[in-house]
């Protein structure tokens, strides 16, 4: 398979972690400059979201009440995945499971060595074999790109932010480092620069999900050689599966064959979400089938 | 992992390594070590494994496949039949007693896949052995190196067995120091 780099969509992740690091300078300049107290702050939440970081694994599991199987308990499951990592040349993840009818899976883990694949028991009985080999590759394609890793580096400096906006009042009420006088008018300045900061990473960190997760697609069309698995796995678990008529015609009653789902789409949506909309997804996927079979 | 890999996780490009075919021949002389020193004897049995695809390009790869297949082994006498498992990968599985034909026909079709383009999907090749139980060689087209694979009953594998064949035979065979690429395969239809 020669699979082309998609330079528009490296383009995009790189110019969003530019201006990540751009911002989050000039924040630390401003910081360091106005003489915040807020210096220490920073080193608490260093620490704070490096525990967050070292111990995602085992953090995510429990907030998602999923359980590591072993081999024996679900053997399909794991040889699957063991196949998949053995094409991407990736160590054999934990594997957990969360029982639950919701169709849905997700990676985390801070690295290859450490990262743990959990999927529900619905997705397991809702997709076929295809499908389901296809939304693995993509959560071990997250694995093999780090994302877990990226991200929360990325955040780092925004959660600073947020926490000065938060709790800078607390801080200035308390004086301050020195209790001088002039400290209300910097601090209400941090405090607007500081919303500002919190805003902007946030929204770019957003762009920056959206992007990993349209190269996790990538990433799982090229280890499955199928990108049109991934499209119909998609399509099943987001719920536009009914649309598509399964019936012969003539046995749906008139209107049932023009279902239309009520789309929740506006440019505002999309700017919060952290993954692109299905249809942009389905859209790419296609667009990676064409490069294959041309 | 490199800059390179570095850039390219940043960049979430997904690159998977190609297939490194160097040293599969190595177990032909291995062999006869497996013989005589480790009561290994060949079950006459190989296969290759590589994943299935629904694309034009590779039915015709398969077709091609099947073609080689059938000419190369009138000349060899081999038997050959294609599989596909639950999984669904597509096995070819080779069948004779001369070990030197099974090595060359397993090179012939990774060969061919390499050369039309599938070198990245392909899994493994797999030499059956038999001991006290059945004993399998897997050849990682990735990274270029064997494994030794011993089934025991229900997803259990004697990994001390395993262990014990790696050291009595690495100076023969190029054997996967990296035990956490010993992938297991599970499933296989021979």
């Amino acid at each position: 398979m020669k699979w082309k780099h998609d330079r528009g969509l490296e383009g995009r992740m790189l110019l969003t972690l530019f201006l990540l690091a751009a911002v989050y300078l000039l924040f630390l300049a401003f910081l360091f400059y106005s003489g915040a107290p807020q210096m220490f702050m920073l080193l608490f939440i260093g620490v704070f979201m490096g525990a967050q970081y070292y111990y995602s694994d085992r953090l995510v599991l429990w907030t998602m009440h999923a359980t590591i199987v072993s081999e024996y308990e679900e053997p399909e499951l794991h040889q699957t995945i063991t196949r998949l990592c053995a094409i991407a040349d990736l160590p054999i993840p934990r594997i957990a499971v969360v029982n639950t009818s919701i169709p849905n899976a997700f990676a985390t883990g801070r690295g290859p060595k450490n990262a743990v694949v959990a999927v529900t028991t619905g997705l397991m009985d809702q997709l076929n074999q295809g499908e389901l080999e296809a939304v693995l590759a993509h959560e071990l394609s997250h694995v093999k790109n780090r994302d877990m890793a990226i991200l929360t580096i990325a955040s780092f400096i925004s959660t600073l932010a947020f926490y000065i906006v938060r709790y800078s009042f607390y801080f200035g009420g308390m004086g301050g480092m020195g209790g001088r006088r002039k400290e209300s008018g910097g601090i209400i300045a941090i405090w607007i620069v500081s919303l500002l900061v919190w805003v902007i990473s946030f929204l770019l960190i957003r762009a920056l999900s959206r992007y990993r997760e349209f190269a996790a697609d990538r990433g799982s069309a090229v280890i499955t050689g199928q990108p049109s698995n991934l499209a119909s796995a998609l399509t099943k678990i987001s719920g536009i599966m009914p649309r598509i008529p399964q019936d012969d015609l003539r046995s749906v009653e008139g209107m049932n064959a023009f279902f239309i789902i009520p789309a929740v789409s506006g440019s505002f949506m999309n700017l919060l979400s952290t993954h692109p909309s299905t249809e942009k997804r389905l859209a790419a996927l296609e667009k990676l089938q064409q490069e294959l079979e041309f | 992992m490199g800059l390179k890999g570095m850039f390219d996780s940043l960049l979430g490009r997904s690159k998977l390594p190609p297939s490194n075919t160097e040293r599969l021949f190595a177990i032909s002389t291995a062999v006869v070590t497996m013989e005589v020193n480790l009561n290994l004897h060949s079950s006459g049995q190989a296969g290759i494994c590589f994943k299935s695809m629904s694309l034009s390009q590779y039915e015709n790869t398969r077709k091609e496949i099947e073609e080689l297949l059938s000419y190369s082994t009138q000349e060899t006498g081999t038997n050959f039949r294609i599989e596909k498992d639950k999984y669904n990968f597509l096995w070819a599985i080779l069948d004779d007693n001369d070990f030197e034909d099974l090595v060359t026909n397993i090179h012939m079709i990774s060969q061919t896949l390499i050369e039309q383009g599938f070198s990245e999907q392909i899994l493994c090749a797999v030499y059956r052995f038999e001991s006290e139980g059945p004993v399998y060689w897997i050849y990682n087209f990735k990274q270029g190196s064997y494994y030794p694979f011993v089934p025991r009953s229900k997803q259990e594998r004697d990994n001390s067995m395993e262990l014990r064949l790696k050291a009595l035979i690495e100076n023969e065979l190029p054997v996967e120091k990296n035990v956490e690429k010993w992938y297991p395969l599970w499933g296989m239809p021979f």
